[in-house]
């Protein structure tokens, strides 16, 4: 990295461009009550006014542009009695607006604006007799105007800059088709930040390595580019990703969905894995920041050089990438109504769900089972009335069936706001004349299944104490839990350390934890269709419900449970993803990638990763990270979904509780994201400390 | 049927040997290495460790089928690449009769025997039909100075060493560098003059000591007295190695 580059990088890490931020949104509201507009216009009124606003700012060394000036409270369409009204008897998903999908970026950028354009104006001469397509398309083509015109507003100040080379590019893009990886990345930069403007997040940039691969290659071949002025336009790029996103909505700082996923294979099969790629890599590991977060699909023929390189991204302790492998998940989407072709097209979204770029209006995020929850209940009911384990299992299962149902239900009367401008980039919501908000190829939702180690340690211990040897009385169980087990430490003892444990490769617990999954996807299929015309997706992920089903949070219905049966004391986190229960003791990364190959992920298919933490001694040489790479295919081999590795310095991360200002730059994985550790609450933090880590030495 | 006493096994052990592997560790050891870093390793019967993480039982028995299912069940795993098997210690060879019934009984797996070489030549002789890397700690060639700071003298590891030249099983030779005393010009002369047009030995590795060698001790109860300077930079005199003609790597 240069010195431009390094200048750049620090002057975002430091916050300096933060000075020029407004402090209060714009007022829309008045004008939209004014002219009675509609949902649809006021939206669009939004997107003009606040591209209106942003104040055009470029930074001294700049060779991409934008910076956000405008505050991450979004102004309001509606009073908050219309607002009541509008919305009484829905469901809103999260904040409201679309989130956690991925647009079609290829077709945006070979589009450009004006293409785009063009398409809502031909749609709009085929719909002109239907008024509510003739809205749409207006209210498109309005937004688009808009970042048209902000984009000019910035290369007038280019110009009066002379800032001759970002002028000429923005005279070209957003409007039209890039020439150069240049053009194209300052028009996605343009193109994405506005989605964001409108209250949009966890705006993915999917598979980058491929829309962008066609205009890096021109340049390399014509002499425009060499690989080193590719490398540093990218790392500027990824630079200007890390400006705004402390502005976008998430659970923790770091939890922004700007995600991108490389490698794998194109629409027809065919090896997918280019250049790019691995330029994509290299620079992601230079800059080291936690965006873009990188998403790389593997299969078992994927190469150890790329996999070594990948591992080295690991070394440095970004928290990324995670590994989606293709083998298993393709066939999976196939299995749940994904065409051959789209499926081959998936990406990651937010976190680690599987959406298909430009065509997916799928909610991936609609809530997750609390495992722990319906086997507690299953053991305070079945346990006092006497049931066997089969009494107990059938009891876990109506209740896994019993919250499907309430999260599947509540989202019945979803309501997604219209969304002009984020349609215009979809594959085809301007040819059909709809907004996205109406749906698009794949409108399925998704349920995570949460704590699923726990659950499975509480129903294997039962099985073991209670049932097997009758070490364990059922009443003394159940006083225990109610409790905290205060007083009965030994029992506590005895269930934590004594029973068998996922994670292990030991049957007597992995079964459990198959039967789990099994139920949670009996129960998204019990369900069948959903308003919404599609199918609810069983996933594995456990977004930050680990640490809400343990403590309870506002935001949430899931029930909170106390204390557990596997040991568990009550407010304690469990694990993240796919992970052992916290403070089990493990016998390392191979047993817990043979526990976890054993769910069949043909059911299982909204993704979520096994998340594992190695110490940063195992990456000593390059030999090691050979053998890292080499876990990372064995992955693949065994037939596992997603793979989350991550690098830990425990002494890194204690000292950094004592003296976070040393630690501004630590970076962790969290739950399907990375952030930086100083900036993450202390309950997020403790659980990162206690997580299993598997030493080498 | 014999039993096997375990400390510890590890799995993807990245620095035991060639690809991803799982190492067992065989508890109980001869020697008595004042640097040793695995001082639960060296009683052959179960003790107990106290820290401030808890106590924990250390040592657990093991019969050879016990033990060969735990190692088959990850055989794809530990068949990528030139993974496989490593018997550690503790010093393996106390526990030769346990780990040829444990061979035995593993599927086609390969297999790496890390031991200091001091043990009975039958059981060096036996264990080496069967595996398919040795690797084989050479610390001091002084006779005296071997058995001050390990507690034994190191006449049959010289011995066991010329069993391991003449036996075509591949070797490296490792050596660990504890500052002041086994990382001196003259001993590491010594060893290169020892080995030095050896057949079969694929290189030499020097292994810096692990200044974390202490931690360990308060828990298994045992004083750790450093006769030496942890802090001083070892040295990694390469070069004495390379004079000689002897492939030789830091790792």
């Amino acid at each position: 990295m240069n010195q431009r580059i390094n200048e750049l990088k620090h002057r975002v890490r430091d916050g300096e461009h933060r000075v020029l931020r407004k402090k209060e949104p714009i007022g829309v509201l008045p004008e939209c009550e004014a002219e009675n507009l509609s949902w649809m216009r006021r939206v669009a009124r939004l997107t003009v006014r606040q591209c209106e606003a942003e104040t055009v700012v470029i930074e001294p060394g700049e060779r991409i542009v934008f910076s956000r000036t405008l505050p991450s409270e979004i102004p309001s369409i509606y009073s908050a009695d219309d607002w009541g009204h509008l919305t009484a008897g829905s469901k809103l998903h999260e904040l409201g607006p679309i989130n956690n999908i991925c647009a079609d970026w290829g077709k945006t950028l070979a589009q450009g604006l004006v293409g785009l354009s063009k398409i809502a104006q031909a749609s709009r001469e085929r719909y002109k007799d239907d008024p509510e397509a003739v809205e749409f398309l207006d209210s498109a083509i309005e937004t688009m105007e808009a970042v048209l015109v902000l984009a000019s507003r910035y290369a007038r100040e280019a110009r009066r800059m002379n800032c001759e080379e970002i002028a000429n590019i923005l005279d070209r893009v957003p409007a039209n088709p890039p020439h150069t990886f240049h053009e194209a990345l300052q028009a996605l930069r343009f193109m994405h930040a506005v989605v964001c403007l409108t209250g949009h997040y966890h705006v993915g940039f999917g598979r980058f390595d491929q829309y962008m691969w066609p205009y890096l290659e021109a340049d390399l071949e014509s002499g425009r580019l060499d690989e080193n002025q590719a490398a540093d336009l990218l790392a500027e790029f990824f630079i200007t990703l890390n400006k705004d996103s402390d502005l976008y909505p998430g659970v923790q700082q770091g939890d922004n969905g700007q995600t991108i996923t490389l490698g794998g294979v194109d629409r027809e099969g065919n090896e997918a894995v280019n250049e790019l790629t691995y330029l994509v890599l290299k620079v992601s590991r230079d800059v080291g920041m936690i965006d873009p977060k990188i998403n790389l699909r593997i299969s078992p023929s994927t190469g150890l050089d790329l996999l070594s390189l990948a591992t080295e991204l690991t070394r440095k302790g970004l928290g990324f990438p995670q590994y989606s492998n293709d083998q298993v998940i393709i066939p999976a989407l196939v299995e749940h109504g994904y065409s051959l072709q789209d499926a081959r097209d998936y990406c990651v979204a937010a976190c680690w769900e599987f959406i298909i770029p430009g065509k997916g209006m799928d909610v991936v995020n609609i809530g997750a089972v609390s495992f722990p929850a319906a086997v507690d209940q299953a053991f305070r009911q079945g346990l006092s009335a006497g049931d066997d384990m089969d009494g107990i299992l059938r009891r876990v299962e109506a209740d896994i069936d019993r919250q499907v149902r309430q999260l599947a239900s509540s989202y019945e009367h979803l309501l997604l706001p219209p969304a002009p401008y984020y349609s215009a980039l979809m594959t085809d919501c301007l040819e059909r004349g709809q907004d996205l908000s109406k749906g698009a190829t794949y409108n399925n939702f998704g349920i995570h299944g949460a704590g699923s180690a726990n659950a499975a340690d509480a129903l294997a211990a039962v099985q073991a104490f209670v049932f097997g040897d009758g070490s364990v009385k059922p009443s003394e169980l159940l006083s225990a839990l109610d409790i905290n087990f205060e007083g009965n430490e030994l029992l506590c003892t005895k269930l934590a350390e004594g029973g068998p444990k996922v994670g292990n490769d030991d049957e007597r617990a992995d079964f459990f934890m198959i039967r789990l999954f099994e139920m949670l996807a009996d129960a998204c299929e019990h369900y069948g269709r959903t308003s919404r015309g599609g199918i609810l997706r069983p996933g594995s992920g456990s977004a930050m419900y680990y640490i809400w089903l343990a403590q309870g949070h506002e935001g949430m219905q899931e029930p909170v449970v106390g204390a557990t049966a596997e040991g568990r004391r009550k407010g304690n986190p469990f694990g993240a993803n796919l992970a052992p229960s916290q403070g089990v003791q493990i016998r390392g990364p191979f047993s817990v990638l043979l526990s976890y190959a054993k769910l069949d992920y043909q059911r299982v298919c909204n993704g979520g990763p096994i998340t594992m933490e190695l110490s940063d001694t195992v990456f000593r040489n390059e030999e090691s990270i050979r053998k890292v790479a080499l876990l990372v295919r064995s992955f693949t081999q065994l037939g596992c979904q997603q793979f989350q590795l991550n690098t830990l310095n425990l002494d890194t991360l204690r000292d950094a509780k004592i003296h976070p200002q040393l630690h501004k730059n630590l970076i962790v994985r969290v739950w399907g994201w990375s952030g930086y550790f100083c900036e993450l609450s202390p309950e997020y933090q403790a659980q990162i400390i206690a997580r299993h880590m598997y030493q080498i030495e | 049927m014999t039993t096997g006493i375990i400390f510890d096994i590890k799995e993807f052990a990245v620095h035991d040997g060639p690809g991803m592997r799982t190492t067992v560790f065989l508890k109980g050891c001869p020697l008595s290495c004042i640097w040793c870093h695995n001082p639960e390793g060296q009683s052959s019967v179960p003790q107990v460790m106290r820290s401030a993480a808890g106590v924990r039982q250390v040592g657990k028995e093991y019969l050879p089928q016990e033990l060969a299912t735990l190692l088959n069940r990850q055989a794809t795993l530990l068949k990528v690449g030139e993974g496989g098997v490593t018997f550690s210690g503790g010093e393996p060879l106390m526990q030769a009769d346990f780990i040829l019934e444990v061979m035995d009984l593993l599927d086609d797996l390969h297999i790496l025997l890390d031991t200091s070489g001091y043990g009975s030549e039958r059981n060096f002789r036996l264990l080496l039909e069967r595996v398919n890397l040795v690797f084989y700690d050479l610390k001091l060639i002084e006779r005296q100075a071997h058995k001050r700071y390990t507690g034994c003298y190191n006449d049959l590891i010289l011995q066991n060493l010329q069993v391991l030249s003449a036996s075509g099983v591949p070797y490296v030779i490792r050596v660990p560098l504890v500052p002041g005393v086994t990382d001196t010009n003259e001993n590491l002369t010594s060893i290169a003059g020892t080995i030095k047009d050896m057949p079969g030995m694929l290189r030499v590795d020097l292994l810096p000591y692990n200044r974390a060698a202490g931690a360990k001790y308060r828990a298994a109860g045992v004083e750790f007295k450093a006769e030496y300077d942890e802090n001083s930079p070892v040295n990694a005199n390469v070069v004495l190695f390379e004079n000689a003609g002897i492939k030789v790597r830091v790792t």
